[in-house]
Formats: structure tokens, sequence, C-alpha cells
């Protein structure tokens, strides 16, 4: 099997399991054929309602695109590749948004972090990828820039491309790094509206999350006033025992799975929203995504690099001013609680999209991330009444 | 170019009121003590209408208080008057703050920002001395007019390089395409009276040598938060370039307010605000013409300082022309 078609088998929801390889038995294998989206189990995180797709891309002009690698077996494996989001459908770099992060905790990186804080304005597109790679999509994300932005790097100044990771060595012989500039060309060519491919995909394809895979999850909701927040995570943090959904204590519970990867390390979680908000409003967003971490029982420990971005589609704020004074759009900070509970409910449903939505997948020396059973969380949940017989 | 009367009152609104207390006390067992001490407030409007004015702070610190805080971090926003006063006093002046907020029968002032100094070396700080109504009374007859400087209000006691510390205060205008806009600072000067400057650690640190520069900032530029942010920032690492202290005990906060996108917000509406901001490369102009304020305003508030005698028979002097002379050497 080639490349391509991994990723097409894994789009379709199926694991990625070497077969010929595999050297041991899984218990609770039967449910892998069909991996599911929190609420295609019945699963209903909060009272707000998801835009259409239920995904980032529910905010207007907002792309997705991945690129996922997969080489060889056993040692040198790689599980990797690199999820990119667009902004906007314009050009990012010439017509800039507001925006804010959030470290909740610093044991990560996400290039291009000091221009936001400074400046309040994000500028690129947004890349999420694996530790090691964060240099080789830097400079490829770079190189697009410059070539999509031909006065970039003389009269048009530097600029800071957004590039965050988490760390896949459980799955993926990182260090190799295997991933080049054109991965980072076809992810942004991939990149649409709609649905957003989730679980073992780009960035995602290497991360385990809560004990299992994790990776790509995705989720919005839609305000009473007709705003939309969404979320978008790269998830390789939590302990198993940890794992709540809708309160259940779901980790403890589950059966029979060995833990796969017991050190924590590491989210990151991109929320955008189309509500006209200043890179203020914007980190009380950032913030308010940490609460939805803390609802899947994550607690964000010393190892884990929790990093947060927040940015608004409504104002854009063009490099070259057309004139010195230009008018913003801002959402009265009394009325703004509803944007905080849609980005509460979206985090907790966006981590939860990736871990149901990822399958088993088998990477460097035998590593094994299995994906959550989807029938035992179907039973706990039922056991703690979150769902009907 | 300076403003008309040279003063933050040139910025539209802008008003400032002082209350100077300088009393010898009777204490418990007969003794004198020496009250020298104030408090000045800057109100960015009119308190009748419930206006909030995009602001915020940055200090180079030594830790000095700096009440609501928390909401300028979060909301970047005022909504009270931007207090000065020394740190004893700081309780009374933010309960009358409140209560003034109550009397006008507007919408709550909340939070106070109320900034609270040191100034025990010639003042017996060990006690509240300043009575709400006349704190009260300050607010109401804050004035837009020209502003006392030297040893006045919050400046009364306090002490720079040496020699009498003070309030002063300065404008400049700024031209941002066709608009000319006013930028006006308010300094308290208190810095420069700790020893080891050139590097060398202090002899001996005692709480009478907490220093502070606080720059207050009023503009009719039309800001955002984050915009504020990066001027104030800039502000405040030239000043503490700018000032001959090289002292970790003396503190440069800036906390800076623009009278453009002032709202009234509550939660009946409306549901969105429009804001205009000046596009960032502005930004430059701007901190240069709040930069050349807060010189004049810091060489208005020693100049201006007539001679206070304090506690233990303390007496500090205007500071001489020659210690003034090339404090500031890009100064015109």
């Amino acid at each position: 099997m080639n490349r391509r078609d991994f990723i097409r088998t894994t789009l379709a929801g199926a694991a990625i399991l070497p077969s010929a390889s595999f050297p041991f038995s899984v218990p609770g294998l039967a449910d892998e054929g069909g991996r599911k989206r929190l609420r295609e189990i019945g699963i209903i995180i909060g009272d707000l309602a998801p835009g259409p797709f239920n995904a980032i891309t529910d905010v207007r002009g907002v792309r997705v695109g991945h690129e996922t690698i997969i080489k060889g077996q056993g040692r040198g494996a790689a599980r990797t590749g690199v999820t990119v989001l667009l902004p906007h459908e314009g050009n990012i770099y010439e017509e800039r948004l507001f925006a804010s992060s959030f470290g909740l905790n610093g044991w990560g990186e996400m290039t291009g972090l000091a221009a936001i804080e400074e400046t309040g304005l994000l500028a690129t597109p947004i890349f999420l990828t694996g530790t090691y790679n964060v240099g080789i999509v830097q400079s490829a994300a770079s190189a697009y820039l410059r070539k999509t932005n031909p006065r970039l790097g003389l009269s048009g100044g530097t600029v800071h491309p957004v590039v965050a990771e988490c760390f896949d060595d459980f799955l993926s012989d990182t260090s190799s790094r295997p991933i080049f500039a054109k991965d980072v060309f076809t992810a942004i060519e991939n990149a649409a509206g709609g649905p957003v491919a989730e679980g073992a995909v780009g960035g995602g394809t290497g991360m385990t999350s809560f004990g299992f895979k994790g990776g790509i999850g995705t989720s919005s909701r839609k305000t009473k006033s007709g705003f939309t927040v969404g979320v978008l995570v790269m998830t390789n943090t939590g302990g198993r025992d940890q794992l709540r959904i809708d309160g259940a204590p779901v980790g403890r519970e589950i059966r029979g799975y060995e833990e796969a990867e017991k050190r924590t390390k590491s989210i990151i979680l991109i929320a955008a929203t189309d509500a006209p908000l200043l890179s203020y409003q914007l980190k009380k967003i950032a913030k308010r995504v940490a609460l939805g971490l803390a609802r899947v029982g994550a607690i964000s420990g010393t190892g884990s690099g929790d990093i947060i971005l927040a940015f608004s589609t409504a104002n854009r704020v063009p490099r070259v001013p057309p004139g010195p004074v230009q008018d913003i759009r801002a959402v009265n900070d009394f009325l703004i609680t509803p944007l905080y509970q849609a980005t509460v409910e979206a985090t907790q449903e966006a981590i939860l999209n990736a871990l149901t939505s990822a399958g088993t997948v088998v990477g460097k020396d035998g590593n094994t991330s299995y994906g959550i059973p989807l029938d035992q969380i179907e039973r706990i949940m039922k056991k703690y009444r979150r769902l009907g017989e | 170019m300076r403003g008309e009367k040279n003063s933050i009152t040139d910025v539209s609104g802008v008003r400032v009121g002082h209350l100077t207390f300088q009393r010898d006390l009777e204490g418990p067992s007969g003794d004198m003590i020496a009250a020298r001490t104030g408090l000045t407030a800057v109100l960015p409007s009119l308190m009748e209408k419930e206006l909030r004015f995009f602001f915020s702070t940055y200090a180079l610190g030594a830790g000095l208080e700096i009440t609501g805080f928390e909401v300028t971090e979060d909301f970047g926003y005022l909504n009270s008057p931007l207090v000065i006063t020394n740190a004893c006093n700081l309780g009374k002046a933010y309960n009358a703050a409140l209560s003034y907020g109550f009397t006008l029968k507007r919408g709550e002032i909340w939070p106070p920002v109320i900034i609270g100094l040191n100034d025990s070396y010639l003042n017996e700080m060990d006690r509240e001395c300043l009575e709400e109504e006349d704190i009260l009374e300050t607010f109401r007859r804050a004035t837009d007019g020209k502003v006392e400087e030297g040893s006045v209000g919050a400046g009364t006691g306090l002490r720079a390089l040496g020699a009498k510390g003070g309030i002063g205060t300065s404008s400049r205008r700024v031209i941002i395409g066709e608009e000319e806009y006013t930028c006006g600072v308010l300094a308290a000067s208190h810095f420069g009276n700790a020893g080891g400057a050139n590097g060398k650690p202090p002899t001996e640190l005692t709480g009478e040598d907490e220093g502070a520069l606080i720059l207050v900032t009023a503009m009719d530029v039309p800001l955002l938060p984050h915009q504020l942010q990066r001027i104030t920032r800039r502000l405040v690492a030239r000043m503490d370039a700018a000032i001959p202290s090289e002292s970790f005990s003396d503190e440069v906060l800036g906390a800076t307010f623009t009278t453009a996108n002032a709202m009234t917000i509550s939660e009946e509406g409306p549901p969105e605000f429009e804001f205009r901001s000046v596009a960032d490369h502005y930004l430059e102009v701007i901190t240069a013409a709040a930069c050349r304020a807060a010189e004049e305003a810091v060489v208005h508030s020693l100049l201006q300082a007539r001679p206070v005698r304090g506690r233990s028979s303390r007496t500090l002097e205007t500071i001489s022309p020659e210690r003034l002379a090339g404090i500031f050497k890009n100064h015109e």
C-alpha cells in the first residue's frame, strides 16, 4: 500500500495496521472498522448546536489540509505529517487577523508567537506537526509565504510563520525528521473547507492521547447571535485514568487495554471565530479553550506543551493600510459569554473527536497506540446515564 | 509642538485634581507628626456618563501597587479616575472612588485604579490621613485648565535625585494623516534616591528608598488596547533608560488611556462597537510624542517643586539647575 492509499483508508476511518507484521492479538479490534465521531455515538457535549460540519471550517473562510507520512515498520518507522490551517480565503500575510495566545503550560513550541503577542495580529497560516519537524515545516512555510508574497524578505519585511508541535516519538522515529518541504506544500494544496479528516492524519498521525490513539480533532458551536466558534486540536496529552467524557470517568473504566504511552506530551489547540473580537478579547477566548481541555480531564502536566491560539476572521487589518485610520468592529464585552460557552463546548468535543476518530496505529519498534474502544465508551456512558439505553 | 496649556488637560475632557495634605499633627504622646502627602487624580472625562476608555499599563517594576490591575490586563479599559497617592491612603482613595460613582447616580465606577507610592522620607507614612470627603471634593473640582505642578497633591512628599520631587505635566500634538491629535503626560517623580548605581548594589536599602516614576499618559488618538500596550511598553523602557537611576528599587510605571473609542457598555447592548484604529506604523510617532511630553513633565515636576521640610527635620530643596541640566540628553 503506498502512502496515498494509507491516507485514503485513514480518511475512511480505518486503522493504520501494517497487518503482515502485526505481532500480537489486540482485544476489541472488532470495532476497528468503524471509527466514529463522538456525536455519531450519540454523545452530546453541552447545549449549543454545532455548525453544519461540526468543524473549525464552519467559520467561513477557514480551510484545513493534511499531509500524512507513513513509512516503514519497526525500527525507523515514520508515523508523522503536517496539518495546515489557512485562516481566511485571501492572502493572510497582506490581510491580517486579530489573534492572541495563551500558554497553559509552556513546555512546547509555537513559532511566530512573539510577533502575535506584540502586534495582536496573525499574519500566516498555522501549521501543526511533530516536534523535530518544526524547522523543516517553518522553512517550507516561509518559502510558501515568500512565493505568494514576492515583496517578502525585501521591501515587504519578514514574516514569522506559526508552526506548533507535539512530540510523536512513541510511534514515529521523529529524530529522523521524515518530512520534506513538498509535504508541507501538499498539505497547503489539500486545504479545503467542509468536513475535516480527523484522528491519525496530518500532524496528528503519530500522536497518542489519554492512553489511546490521539491526533487531529475538530468541532464547532453556533451562538444565538449567529456567531460560530470552531476549534481544531492536535492532541498528544493526558493519562488514561484522567479521561472524562461529559463528566463520566471513562478512562478509569475501560477494560483490557494496555496504556500505550504514560508520559504526557502536549496538545495544541486553535480556536477560530467569525465574531468580531479584538486581541485582548481573543486572549480570553484562548483561556476558555483551556477550560475545555480541563473538562476532558487533562491536568496540563509539566512536560506538556499546552499552547492555545485564538483568532477572529471578522476584521482584516491590511499590512499596507489604505488610510491612517481603520474602522474596527468588536463584540460588547458584556455580551461575550455565549462565545465562551461555545469555546468550552467545542474544545471538549474536538479533543474527544480526535480520540474516537483515530484507529489503532502500530509504529516505531512495534509500539502500538490503540484506537479507544467505542463499544466500551458506549457501555460506560450508559452506566453513568450520559447515553440512553 | 506643545498643546495650548502644555498639560495633560490639553487632551479634551481630561481633568486633574490635587489634594495636598501638609500639616503638623499632634501625636499620641504630644510629639509633632509631619504629614507631607496628598493625592493627584487624573479623570479621563466628566464622570457623569458611564464611559470606559481603552487603557493599558506596563511597569518595569519594584512592586508598586496599582489596583484594578486584573481588569486592566484582561479587559483593557479604564472606568475610574486614575489616582496617585501614598500607599497608606490607597484603600481610602479606592473607597472614595467607589463613593464618587455612587454619588453621581451613574453606573458604578469600578474597578478604581489607584497607584500607591512610598513618600516616607518626608512624610510620617505610618498613618492614613486623607479624608474621604476631601478626596471626593478633589474629584469634583478637578480642572481641565492649567495644572499645578511641583510639591502638590501626590507630589507633596516626593523626593527625586536627592532633591524635592513632585508632579509635572506636558503635552505634544501628533499629526496622523490629515488629523491632529494630542498626547499629554502627567509625571510623578520620586526616583534616584537609592544608592547603588553604576552596577554596584546599594549598601543599605530602606523603605524610604522605594522609588517610582509614574507616567500617566492621556491621548485622543484612536487606538485599541494592544496598541496602547505597545506604546506604553516603549515609553516605560525609554524613560527607564533616560532617567539617571540604575536602581531596581525605582519603578517606572506607565498608565496610558485614549479618549477616542470611549464606550458605554452594558448587558443591554449594543451588541457590537465600531472602533477606530490607527495603522500600526504610526505608533512610533505617538510614542515619540509621549516620550517628549514625559521628559518635559519630569523636568517640570522637579523645577516647580518648592522646598518642603518634613519629618525628622528633613528638608528637600528644589533641584539645582546644574543637576537638572542634561538630565535628558535628547530633550530640546
